[in-house]
């Protein structure tokens, strides 16, 4: 439940103290000279004269993966027409407006290019994510301000009074009211209008951060934001992040994937994750992504789904380590190394005899502080595995965990055959109920 | 805002298809139509006109299905409630504007629930001036501390008593002669309560809220575009379903005492279902509308709340512990506030409820027209934007709507000049 805490996470902090100087607004020139887009628009544009031709209808940034995105021109509004200025052709951009460098206005109508986003109308009042604060935001502003000799997108707004700012008169408006902002370098924007699937410019610090909290954010985005964010992590991550998901939210992410990545997504994912993931789906669908996927993996999960909700089966992993006496420590230590991938799922190594009947289950404490080369027969012993058959009621299986006082407990089939484990953090999952209490809709549910 | 691209290998049925003809949100959504402020105002048209309202309700169900179809198909193609569509679409003027509507209808709504909870408790010889002030701490702390989910099961059981009034408009014997040609041929009458009661049944019908429910929870439940189809099916019928509902409760009022006139008491309205239950009518009648207005008085200052939020970009803050959203608790405390308070000024209750009706009638119109704007933008809804023809089915209905709620407030400032 700590991860619904409004503090900023761990990984937030130790980013924000790791840099707090590399950010632009930390510099008081910059916080001096912020200009805000919300501001500009409508403001007066003049050719060299001072004489008005037109008015700030938008300004046009490029996503060119610099954490602060160069202004490369202004959307000017001429009568009914809108024209694109390249930055080229300003002369001075301020708070108060534009001032052009020839008199000369080129009247050809905006299209968008690759990479550039029309920020006035895209970005603000649109959602963002703030890598920083691992949250979704709205930004009620953005600000501008020369960096290096250019033009850029330097911090989004999300104050409450910001709104409140522009929506009085307009020498209001025009006033940053540096309220909260938070550093552009921080934030990942969306595609907007270009309609990318892809993020324009993957935020770094996005990849940084626990799948817990990716999750987080993927619950609060709209569908094509959520759908851009997905489509930026690498498989893997992304299966980790699907696993951090509640149910519900789950089946909608894969229900708008594409069959063949959510199929990837999920043969990626920890078998009783998949599981749980697949029962949120309907016969159909199930099949579909099942049909998408390695056989393998397949067939793991058509077995794994044989097992009726509410029972050990349902909620174990299938993922084991498997040994048998005859194998030595070092051996198995070396197979654990293979394992670094499913380390949150296996804290034990089964052996079994050669019917595969569990024989003991060796804590990695005990394979630890074990002698290399003795074969691990020679740990068998006190104490015996507590086991839960396959079709057990999750309440016993509950009542067996509190005896065992271990880790995990094995389940076995009728000929006592481990075929999964059962982690503590599987049953409080299992025993937790719906998260998010105040999740508003939610509630009418 | 772009529809989402991915394209399905397979067609893909949702899991939620079998259940769509049950419990879809076309049809929850549609059916809030019928609580407290609904069942007065429909009863009341009863009372009044007989049967010459149901020709209206005719053309009001047309516009409901036109209306609920495009929320759901703005929340199912962007995942993204109304508010937020109107944050991300129109000016920050504009949004504004439309939201302080939608909290002026919302707030309506509440009063008129608690309204509802207080006619059905003087059902029972209970003084509302005693019962609505409990009534609104009592739901302020179900929903504040948490035990509202259970609560909300008890209030949605108890307001399934109104299942009875398609019992009671069969066995009242209505004039079924007279009941076919008022809801197929096509008649008005001159009058301004005519009038008044047409935009009260409208404003209750089509409410601001329902359009806000259906796009958010389209989007919450995952309803994506492949499901579409499925769920364009539940709104349509939920919204039929509900607006049958509603006649059967003009025809059962009509049958029993149709023609006395307006309204004067939830007593009265209570005498419809007599056919049914005899002298139980008024406590069965009773127990129907404290459910129904407790449920709403709760789910609507709730989801407001939300909406507002959500604008604000404070979404996140409300899934976590009340205590740390201030703005969405303080949102949702003030409309109960005042929702009970203006329930509790001196007056005829019915016509309190029927008020607030034709308030939320008034305003449907300006909502109407922002969710039309935005059905219409490929920008928001891509290649499923409004088509040629829907698009002008659907503007005749918000105009028509418009007409009737401009002819309301010139007759209101016209009376007021002493002009008529």
């Amino acid at each position: 439940m700590s991860r619904r805490s409004s503090l900023p996470s761990p990984t937030a902090l130790r980013r924000r103290l790791a840099h707090p100087t590399s950010r632009v607004l930390a510099d008081r020139s910059v916080l001096d000279s912020l200009i805000s887009v919300a501001g500009l628009v409508g403001r007066t544009v003049r050719n060299p004269a001072g004489d008005e031709v037109g008015r700030m209808a938008d300004v046009v940034v490029r996503w060119d993966g610099s954490p602060y995105p160069p202004v490369t021109g202004l959307l000017v509004r001429v009568g009914r027409r809108h024209s694109f200025v390249d930055m080229a052709q300003v002369a001075e951009l301020s708070s108060s407006g534009a001032r052009l460098r020839s008199a000369r206005l080129d009247l050809s109508d905006f299209r968008h290019r690759d990479g550039e986003v029309a920020v006035a109308s895209d970005v603000l009042d649109h959602q963002l994510v703030d890598v920083d604060g691992v949250r979704v935001v709205r930004a009620s502003d953005l600000y501008l301000a020369p960096v290096g000799g250019q033009m850029r997108l330097v911090g989004a707004d999300v104050g409450l009074q910001t709104l409140v700012r522009r929506l009085g008169p307009a020498r209001w408006r025009t006033r940053p009211t540096p309220d909260r902002v938070i550093d552009w370098a921080a934030i990942q924007p969306f595609s907007g209008q270009s309609r990318n699937v892809r993020l324009a410019r993957p935020n770094q610090d996005l990849q940084r951060l626990r799948p817990a909290e990716l999750a987080d954010l993927l619950e609060e985005l709209g569908r094509s934001q959520r759908q851009e964010l997905l489509a930026s992590l690498q498989t893997d991550v992304a299966a980790d992040v699907l696993e951090e998901m509640q149910s519900a939210d789950l089946g909608a992410v894969l229900r708008d994937t594409t069959t063949n990545h959510a199929a990837a997504l999920v043969a990626e994912m920890e078998p009783d994750e998949a599981v749980e993931a697949l029962r949120h789906l309907d016969d159909q669908e199930r099949l579909d992504l099942l049909a998408a996927m390695p056989p393998a993996n397949a067939a793991e999960l058509t077995e794994l789904l044989t097992h009726q909700q509410g029972t050990a089966g349902s909620v174990m992993t299938s993922h084991l380590v498997m040994a048998t006496s005859t194998d030595t420590v070092a051996g198995i230590q070396l197979r654990l190394r293979s394992e670094l991938e499913h380390r949150a799922d296996v804290d034990a190594v089964l052996v079994v005899d050669e019917h595969g009947v569990l024989v003991d289950d060796l804590q990695l404490f005990e394979l630890f502080t074990g002698e290399p080369h003795a074969p691990v027969g020679d740990l068998i012993g006190e104490p015996w595995p507590l086991t839960v058959h396959v079709s057990t009621p999750l309440g016993e299986v509950v009542e067996r965990f509190i005896d065992a006082r271990g880790s995990s407990i094995v389940v076995v089939d009728d000929d006592n055959r481990p075929v999964g484990r059962i982690l503590a953090d599987d049953l409080v999952d299992a025993l937790t109920p719906r998260r998010g209490r105040f999740r508003f809709p939610r509630l009418l549910r | 805002m772009k529809p989402a691209s991915s394209r399905p290998v397979h067609r893909r049925r949702w899991k939620f298809a079998a259940l769509a003809g049950v419990l879809g949100p076309g049809l929850i959504a549609a059916n809030a139509g019928n609580d407290a402020g609904g069942i007065a105002t429909y009863a009341s048209a009863g009372a009044q006109y007989g049967y010459r309202m149901l020709f209206v309700m005719v053309l009001v169900t047309v516009g409901l299905v036109v209306v609920q179809e495009m929320s759901a198909r703005l929340g199912a193609y962007t995942g993204e409630g109304l508010v937020s569509l109107m944050r991300e679409q129109f000016s920050l003027r504009v949004a504004t504007f439309a939201v302080v509507c939608l909290v002026v209808a919302n707030v309506g709504l509440v009063v008129s629930e608690f309204a509802g909870i207080g006619a059905a408790f003087e059902l029972f010889g209970v003084s509302r001036y005693l019962a609505v002030p409990i009534a609104a701490v009592a739901l302020w702390a179900l929903v504040v501390f948490g035990s509202y989910r259970y609560a909300e099961r008890l209030f949605l059981v108890l307001s399934l008593v109104f299942i009875t009034y398609p019992i009671a408009a069969v066995l009242g014997h209505p004039h079924w002669h007279t009941v076919v040609s008022n809801a197929a041929l096509p008649h008005f009458l001159g009058n301004h309560t005519f009038l008044f009661l047409v935009v009260a049944l409208i404003g209750t019908t089509i409410t601001p809220y329902m359009q806000l429910y259906q796009a958010a929870a389209v989007a919450d439940r995952g309803i994506g575009v492949e499901d579409y189809p499925i769920e364009r099916l539940d709104v349509i019928s939920g919204s039929i379903f509900a607006n049958v509902v509603s006649m059967c409760i003009i025809i059962a009022t009509a049958a029993t005492i149709g023609g006395t006139g307006p309204l004067g008491s939830a007593k009265e309205a209570a005498q419809a279902l007599r056919p049914v239950v005899g002298r139980a009518a008024e406590t069965l009648f009773g127990i129907g509308l404290l459910g129904a207005s407790a449920l709403a008085g709760a789910v609507v200052p709730l989801s407001t709340a939300y909406a507002i939020s959500e604008a604000v970009g404070a979404e996140r803050s409300v899934s976590r512990r009340f205590s740390e959203a201030r703005l969405f608790v303080g949102l949702f405390t003030g409309q109960i506030v005042l929702g009970a308070a203006v329930a509790l000024a001196p007056g005829n209750l019915i016509q309190l409820l029927i008020n607030m009706q034709i308030l939320n009638g008034l305003i449907t119109p300006i909502l109407l027209t922002f969710i039309l704007i935005l059905a219409n933008r490929p920008a928001v809804l891509g290649d499923a934007a409004n088509g040629p023809k829907f698009k002008l089915l659907a503007t005749i209905c918000v105009a028509a709507v418009g007409a009737l709620a401009a002819l309301v407030v010139i007759q209101t400032t016209a009376g007021w000049l002493g002009v008529l």
